[in-house]
């Protein structure tokens, strides 16, 4: 049973504010939905079987390559000096 | 000229060439449907009527110059609104990016605007492209142009419901466990999602991009390959993207080894069920051979589709943190965590819930319990139909297990919801493509047949499926008067 405290606790990792009838309501529609995947327990987890999952070793990555991106220029939340601002940490 | 609306692309194109109307009277003719509908409907955001009609005269005076008008040369085309527009706003439904008017676009868009293609707007859709009704858009949901009262399917409702109702000759969805078949088996129309790579998916805005790709909904599947083999190849600005060979209408069938799907022909409603074994019947006439197969791990096929979508939906879309574009808030009076809170908090509910559930899947202690059984289980079922295909050409079933069904059915139990979802999901998960054909209607509601083939046998759907609409002529246009 995923309890109210982890929902508030994911919401906050989420970055994402729950309305009041989201918080009253998503517990039990969460636990359904946990229920539901619960199924995939039985699976064996021998991670052999998935298929795409290969370790790329960091030297074999590609060059970083430098390219015009072709969005238009950031205009807001910027200092004088150009960085991009953000709301205060403390 | 009346009519001109109802025509194929294919007919749009080759009238407007041939001189029997222009290219202005065609657009015309489709606005004047739009108007006469939409107020019911509801299927576009965004309506680009002014740009798009100097687009139509752009073709005419083409034409009269003798120059080339390109292959869809004057036709209209819908756009689902979480596909790039450079210039038209791009809202996903959602509030967060109510004001967002995107500076490129989606390779796809290029494509279309290079051949020729008039863009008209941007197309209703569930949040984000997570829901199978539209009823989850922030704005409103989109009407079923065969019954009001109903569901046009989603998450590409409005591309499904304004190509069924003329509202443009054909539209672009997205499909990510079902996104384009749902609404093109519940509108009547022809909905194809591509095997993964075939399409480029720069500009598609992602919800969960190991699973979605961009497709075509038309009133025929000569549209349909019409409209693949312009967005289809390679592009480098996505690397999942591949070269594919071009496709084409056959009026030769070669005798297809087909197989029904077992258990989901049993999972379905007694209409659908009926309807779907009387379309097979018509393999056997075009001379195709039909087996009966079960598919093993099916079962966890749905849970595996929502730990999955959800995982990726949760870190796409934790992008969307208001500094470079969105809301105007004065940044300095916020502290980190609710400026960002804040601003998140205008997600729909739909949203939230698959951000939380695959912030939990992806969280230590569960990922190896959910996230990476999924991806077994992904593996396992890839696996699994390739080997049917060993011995099939294509596997078929129902579109979608029930009829189109009523507003607010559903939408307080997202489980109910999810669950509309288990047929579609199956392609995704395997990458492979697959086609939603209209076969019939039960009281009025449409019903979809769902052909599924092999990695970029795309060729293989659309000879069976060009074959079956030939043999079962069904009404094509909803009445809306």
């Amino acid at each position: 049973m995923i309890s109210k405290d982890e929902i508030e606790y994911l919401a906050k990792i989420s970055k994402i504010s729950l309305t009041e009838d989201e918080a009253k309501k998503f517990p039990e529609q969460l636990d359904k939905t946990i229920e539901y995947i619960d199924i995939l327990d039985e699976l064996a987890s021998d991670h052999s079987i998935i298929l795409d999952l290969q370790e790329i070793k960091f030297d074999e990555l590609r060059d970083d390559v430098v390219r015009m991106s072709g969005a238009l220029p950031i205009t807001r939340n910027l200092t004088e000096e150009g960085f991009l601002k953000g709301p205060k940490m403390k | 000229m009346s009519g001109l609306h109802d025509l194929q692309a294919y007919e749009v194109v080759e009238g407007i060439k041939q001189g029997l109307f222009s290219a202005e009277e065609y657009f015309s003719s489709v606005i004047k449907t739009l108007e006469h509908v939409e107020s019911r409907l509801h299927s576009f955001i965004t309506l680009d009527t002014d740009k798009a009609l100097s687009c139509a005269k752009v073709i005419d005076g083409k034409l009269k110059a003798n120059e080339d008008i390109g292959q869809l040369g004057g036709v209209v085309v819908g756009i689902k609104d979480n596909i790039s527009t450079k210039g038209i706003r791009t809202t996903c439904a959602s509030k967060i990016l109510e004001s967002y008017v995107p500076s490129y676009d989606a390779t796809v868009i290029q494509r279309l605007k290079q051949n020729g293609a008039i863009i008209l707007g941007k197309l209703n859709l569930d949040e984000f492209g997570m829901g199978s009704t539209t009823e989850y858009s922030s704005y409103y949901p989109t009407h079923n142009p065969w019954n009001l009262d109903y569901v046009p399917g989603g998450s590409s409702g409005g591309s499904g419901a304004a190509v069924a109702a003329g509202e443009c000759t054909v539209s672009l969805g997205s499909d990510t466990g079902g996104s384009i078949r749902c609404p093109a088996s519940f509108c009547s129309v022809v909905g194809l999602k591509p095997t993964y790579g075939r399409v480029s998916r720069y500009g598609l805005i992602s919800y969960a991009n190991s699973l979605e790709q961009i497709g075509p909904i038309c009133r025929s599947v000569k549209d349909v390959v019409m409209i693949m083999n312009i967005i289809s190849g390679k592009d480098n600005k996505d690397d999942t993207s591949m070269s594919s060979s071009p496709i084409t209408i056959n009026n030769k069938l070669e005798k297809f080894e087909i197989a029904i799907i077992k258990d989901l022909i049993d999972g379905s409603d007694d209409e659908v069920k009926r309807t779907i074994y009387s379309a097979s019947e018509k393999f056997s006439d075009i001379g195709c051979m039909l087996d009966e197969i079960s598919i093993k791990h099916l079962n966890y096929a749905l849970p595996s589709y929502y730990t999955l979508a959800s995982a990726e939906a949760s870190s796409n879309l934790a992008r969307y943190d208001n500094i470079r574009y969105g809301f105007n808030l004065p940044i300095e009076e916020y502290k980190w965590d609710t400026y960002f809170s804040d601003v998140r908090k205008n997600f729909g509910e739909e949203v939230k819930r698959r951000i939380l559930i695959g912030s939990y899947v992806l969280s230590s202690g569960y990922y190896s319990k959910y996230y990476l059984k999924a991806r077994g289980l992904r593996s396992l079922l890839k696996l699994e139909l390739l080997k049917l295909f060993k011995k099939y050409d294509l596997l078929i079933g129902p579109t979608m297990p029930i009829l189109p069904f009523k507003f607010g059915e559903k939408i307080d139990d997202p489980i109910k919801m999810y669950l509309v979802d288990i047929n579609t999901v199956i392609a995704n998960l395997a990458g492979i493509p697959a086609i939603s054909l209209p076969v019939g209607f039960s009281n009025g509601l449409p019903i979809g047949l769902q052909i599924m083939a092999a990695p970029f046998e795309e060729q293989k759907l659309i000879d069976v499926s060009y074959a079956l609409e030939q043999a079962i002529n069904i009404q094509r246009r909803p009445k809306l008067e």
